[in-house]
């Protein structure tokens, strides 16, 4: 009994790690409706910016993840308006289809300025806490806490601000948002700086967890695509609930499936998901 | 008759002093054509991390031998092509060396299917193929002697592995490791070792592309493991020693020194690190090889990737000396008479090598990744091994044995 | 410097099946298909398996397509009634799922070890040099009929009812054409022609492993067919060239590059592929070949 609880707990600690990069892809889908590859390369950039800004220049660690998210978003901002704006009104699978060149071109900028040797934070690890047989990890709950906080933020921000609805409106029909007043290229370069900075934010999580590579972001790419698609493709709350779910999947699947088969776990859930619930646990019309 | 033939014979030696008195001169000023060596190591992809550091010490020998006035008094050219850790990638860029760049000799493959796809084209064009990859399959290609490894097998490997648990008084010794081609064989030479002192084994092959391994490192910890042996890259190696000390395991961990490397040393918590200890193929102690390459690259631990390709370029050069000629079948033939000539002068480094060879010296080659003594298959006859233990944030030498 | 070329354009052929597989699914029927690694390694490891246990080439290569036209069917029968974007997403994570079947499942696969030793056809015979000759001429050959087969179908009624549904899926089923089995059968074709490039790389090479089919070759593929031109044959062959020519060149392009480390040099060639592609889509969205439209039909004395 105890075993599966813990294999709950872990679940959603594993789950969280997705979450924040789940919720800035999903963000980016809901108002531009393509998927965005170039996520792994946003957090691979986040995870070196906040690097950056914690080891070289001595900042803790929330200061750096606010420089994570300042600089990824801003790069995905530039990255967007030069190589993917003009293709939007192709086709969301020519956006996507460059979207994976542009991942392929930027992580090889990280990887030509800081070479392919991994790094981490300044950061000292804290052991679990110990409930009897049970443990919880308390950095990955305080990732936790950021995600359900980041998630409710951007949840509000879409529904109450004006800003927010304004991207809804254009997430709904950019035509009809257009005669309303509103101006598309400014929603998407918001959009981008808040899906790719809040992807970034997700890439320093990962790099906590894991390292600071060119491929840190390349690593959990399936997973994060997997998580949104189980919550349901541009839903925000949907992003977190498909990433817990997914780690749970995952974690739970280990007492049973042997560990190597973790990733094909995920795709087994979504594909289950897909059949019985085509638009996801919270998401819109799939079909 | 006899006359004769002394006549001829005298004319022919004559002629050929001639021959060598005028080329002497000539190819000193000339140089001739250069002598080409290729690397091919994973500078993108899952390799990544150790490719350019090993081409980086290719690059220190070769700028060396040639300030000394390169090889058969011709310069040495590297060409480096990346092999994207991937097969279909390397073999492109195999062909490339082989058929355009006319290399003598590929060193540095490092994942195992890289080189098995492409060691063939090696044999085929007798192009010399030196690799660091651990499969113990390749070595048992039909290879026809084109092909080295400087990589102890995991015969050697795994029961070092499993003995030095043993000697560390761990009884319930745990492998953890990601799907490699020699996991299988690995976990089979510790488990031997470990159950001939009476200890119990258990293993888990993971997903290394995860990032996070709380309910494998549960799994393990089920297991009551007095001992963990880490199987992976630093990449994984990294998140795991990170959730095995987040779940509070305290245990003797132990590591490939090529995962628990100085890079990955700096980039975690010095907590989640400390007092692993790695094992990395060595020369027997006293060798200056390795102190040699620490100072040529600037690098306080390099790892055992990078001290092999090392050597490789080093036993390249010398047999090229010695042959007196530069192709793949020379190489293949004057090999292990300059890395294991009975009775030859102990040398550590191609210049030093160079000189002895040109002194009509036998050479015997120690270097930084151990003696490196050939069979006949390719594989090192034996080496001792570095036990490292991180201490402080560092690496450090415990024995070598 | 020749065996080089040789090697090169046989690459290149089997590149060309890939294009023309994924020519066919996207360019005619609007699907993506993100996995064709996956179904390349399907069809290479089938007809490995197959010639390993005693069957001819022609026969491995005959298990390739079926093998391969079978696990289309599968992949696509539970998601091929949704969204586009969705379908790209399945597809990906399948090609990741055959990775570690083939990774794991030792006693099918030879787990990472991979399969080495493959029945190369004649090899023996012919003498590696010859062989290489051979090998050219019958990937060639191979491409040259798929090329033609798939031409024909993009001119066939069959081929223009899969456009209409590209093109508007609404319209396509109100004017009575069967989608949903439309968009099965060609997905599975295309999956077959996947498989069949498998299968030709796996007797070039004579050895495959789980390394071979990593994502990226996908991405080789699609600048291909974006390249060449989406929607005709034609235009994904050519296009597969080009990249593979283009592949190629960044190396010596590279290398003329002077002050910079290898590593660096390295991300400087996958940086220009990315590139390439990227421009690629603004400046010629259409392709070097662009699709021809065909005109309504008209009887053909008129024409």
């Amino acid at each position: 009994m105890s075993q599966l609880l813990q294999a709950l707990i872990n679940g959603v600690m594993t789950g969280t790690l997705i979450a924040v990069p789940a919720i800035g892809f999903s963000a980016i889908f809901a108002v531009l409706r393509y998927p965005n590859f170039a996520i792994a390369a946003y957090a691979t950039i986040g995870a070196f910016a906040a690097w950056w800004a914690n080891v070289a220049m001595g900042l803790p660690i929330p200061a750096a993840l606010l420089v994570a998210f300042a600089v990824t978003g801003f790069i995905g901002v530039v990255a967007e308006e030069t190589s993917l704006k003009r293709l939007r009104n192709n086709g969301a699978l020519i956006v996507a289809i460059a979207s994976i060149a542009l991942n392929l071109v930027l992580e090889n900028i990280v990887r030509f300025i800081f070479g392919n040797e991994m790094r981490g934070y300044d950061l000292p690890i804290a052991r679990d806490m110990r409930f009897g047989d049970l443990r919880i990890g308390p950095q990955q709950l305080q990732s936790l806490l950021l995600a359900v906080v980041i998630m409710a933020a951007m949840f509000l921000f879409l529904r109450y601000t004006r800003f927010g609805k304004a991207m809804r409106a254009v997430a709904d029909n950019p035509d009809l948002a257009r005669l309303k007043g509103i101006d598309p290229a400014k929603i998407a370069i918001v959009t981008l700086f808040l899906g790719a900075g809040l992807t970034g934010v997700g890439g320093v999580l990962i790099g906590l967890d894991t390292s600071i590579d060119p491929l840190t972001g390349y690593r959990v790419l399936l997973s994060v695509f997997a998580a949104a698609v189980l919550g349901g493709l541009g839903s925000i709350p949907g992003a977190v609930a498909g990433a817990l779910m997914l780690g749970i999947a995952e974690e739970l699947a280990l007492l049973v499936v042997p560990a190597t088969y973790r990733t094909g776990v995920g795709f087994v859930a979504i594909l289950l998901m897909l059949t019985f619930r085509p638009r996801g646990l919270l998401g819109e019309r799939a079909a | 008759m006899t006359e004769f033939t002394t006549d001829r014979r005298t004319l022919l030696a004559g002629a050929a002093a001639l021959a060598g008195l005028s080329a002497l001169p000539g190819r000193a000023l000339a140089q001739g054509a250069p002598i080409k060596i290729g690397t091919l190591t994973p500078l993108t992809g899952a390799g990544g991390p150790y490719g350019p550091v090993m081409v980086k010490a290719v690059k220190a020998v070769v700028d060396e031998v040639n300030a000394a006035g390169g090889v058969l008094g011709r310069k040495v050219e590297l060409i480096s092509e990346d092999d994207q850790t991937n097969p279909e990638a390397g073999v492109r860029a195999a062909r490339k060396l082989i058929d355009v760049d006319k290399v003598s000799a590929i060193l540095g493959t490092w994942a195992s299917s890289v080189t098995t796809a492409v060691a063939p084209l090696c044999w085929e064009s007798k192009t010399f193929l030196a690799t660091v990859s651990g499969a113990d399959s390749i070595t048992q290609l039909p290879h026809q002697g084109y092909l080295i490894r400087t990589q102890p097998n995991t015969t050697l490997q795994g029961r070092k592995f499993g003995e030095f648990c043993v000697a560390e008084k761990a009884k319930r010794v745990f492998f953890l490791s990601p799907q490699t081609p020699f996991a299988k064989s690995q976990f089979d030479n510790i488990t031997e070792a470990v159950k001939k002192a009476g200890g119990e084994t258990g293993s888990l092959i993971y997903d290394d592309k995860k990032p996070a391994y709380r309910s494998e490192i549960d799994e393990v910890l089920r297991f009551k493991p007095d001992a963990i042996i880490f199987g992976g890259y630093t990449p994984d190696t990294a998140v795991m020693l990170k959730d095995a000390y987040r779940a509070g395991y305290g245990g003797l961990k132990v590591a490939f020194g090529y995962a628990v490397n100085q890079k990955l040393v700096e980039s975690v918590p010095a907590e989640v690190v400390d007092k692993t200890f790695t094992l990395a193929p060595s020369p027997a102690e006293g060798s200056k090889a390795y102190a040699r390459l620490v100072k040529m690259i600037g690098v306080a631990s390099p790892d055992p990737y990078t001290t092999q390709i090392y050597d490789q370029i080093n036993l390249v050069l010398m047999a090229i000396a010695l042959a007196g000629d530069a192709s793949g079948t020379a190489i293949k033939d004057a090999v292990r008479k300059v890395s294991q000539a009975p009775g030859g002068a102990k040398v550590d480094n191609a210049v030093d090598g160079l000189k002895a060879i040109a002194a009509k010296q036998a050479v015997d080659y120690d270097g930084a990744s151990g003696p490196c003594d050939f069979t006949e298959t390719g594989d090192i006859a034996d080496c001792q091994f570095r036990y490292e233990q991180v201490q402080g944030g560092k690496l450090t030498l415990v024995k070598i044995a | 410097m020749l065996s080089y070329l040789i090697f090169t354009l046989t690459l290149c052929a089997i590149y060309g099946l890939l294009a023309l597989s994924l020519n066919l699914i996207w360019g005619s029927a609007g699907l993506v298909n993100l996995g064709l690694a996956g179904f390349f390694a399907v069809g290479a490891y089938a007809s490995a398996l197959a010639t390993g246990a005693g069957a001819p080439v022609l026969i491995g290569w005959g298990a390739a397509l079926l093998v391969g036209a079978t696990v289309g069917l599968v992949v696509t029968f539970a998601t091929l009634r949704l969204r586009d974007d969705y379908l790209a997403i399945v597809t990906l994570g399948f090609a990741e799922v055959i990775r570690l079947v083939a990774l794991n499942e030792r006693w099918l696969t030879n787990g990472s070890d991979g399969i080495s030793g493959i029945k190369a056809p004649l090899k023996a015979e012919l003498g590696t040099q010859n062989f290489a000759y051979f090998y050219l001429g019958l990937a060639t050959l191979v491409l040259v009929i798929v090329w033609a087969l798939l031409r024909r179908l993009d001119g066939s009624p069959y081929g223009r009812a899969l456009k209409a549904i590209r093109e508007d899926q609404q319209l396509a089923s109100f004017a009575g054409k069967p989608v949903l089995r439309f968009k099965l059968q060609a997905f599975a074709l295309s999956a077959a022609i996947a498989a069949l490039a498998g299968a030709l790389y796996a007797h070039f090479q004579s050895y495959i492993s789980p390394d071979h089919f990593q994502p990226l070759i996908t991405i080789y593929i699609f600048l291909a067919v974006t390249a060449g031109g989406v929607g005709r044959p034609s235009g994904a062959v050519l296009g597969a060239y080009l990249v593979v020519i283009f592949l190629e060149a960044t190396r010596f392009v590279t290398e003329w590059v002077p002050g910079l480390q290898p590593v660096q040099l390295a991300a400087t060639r996958e940086m220009l592929i990315g590139i390439a592609l990227i421009l690629v889509l603004h400046l010629k969205p259409q392709g070097i070949l662009p699709e021809r439209i065909p005109k309504a039909p008209v009887p053909p004395a008129a024409a």
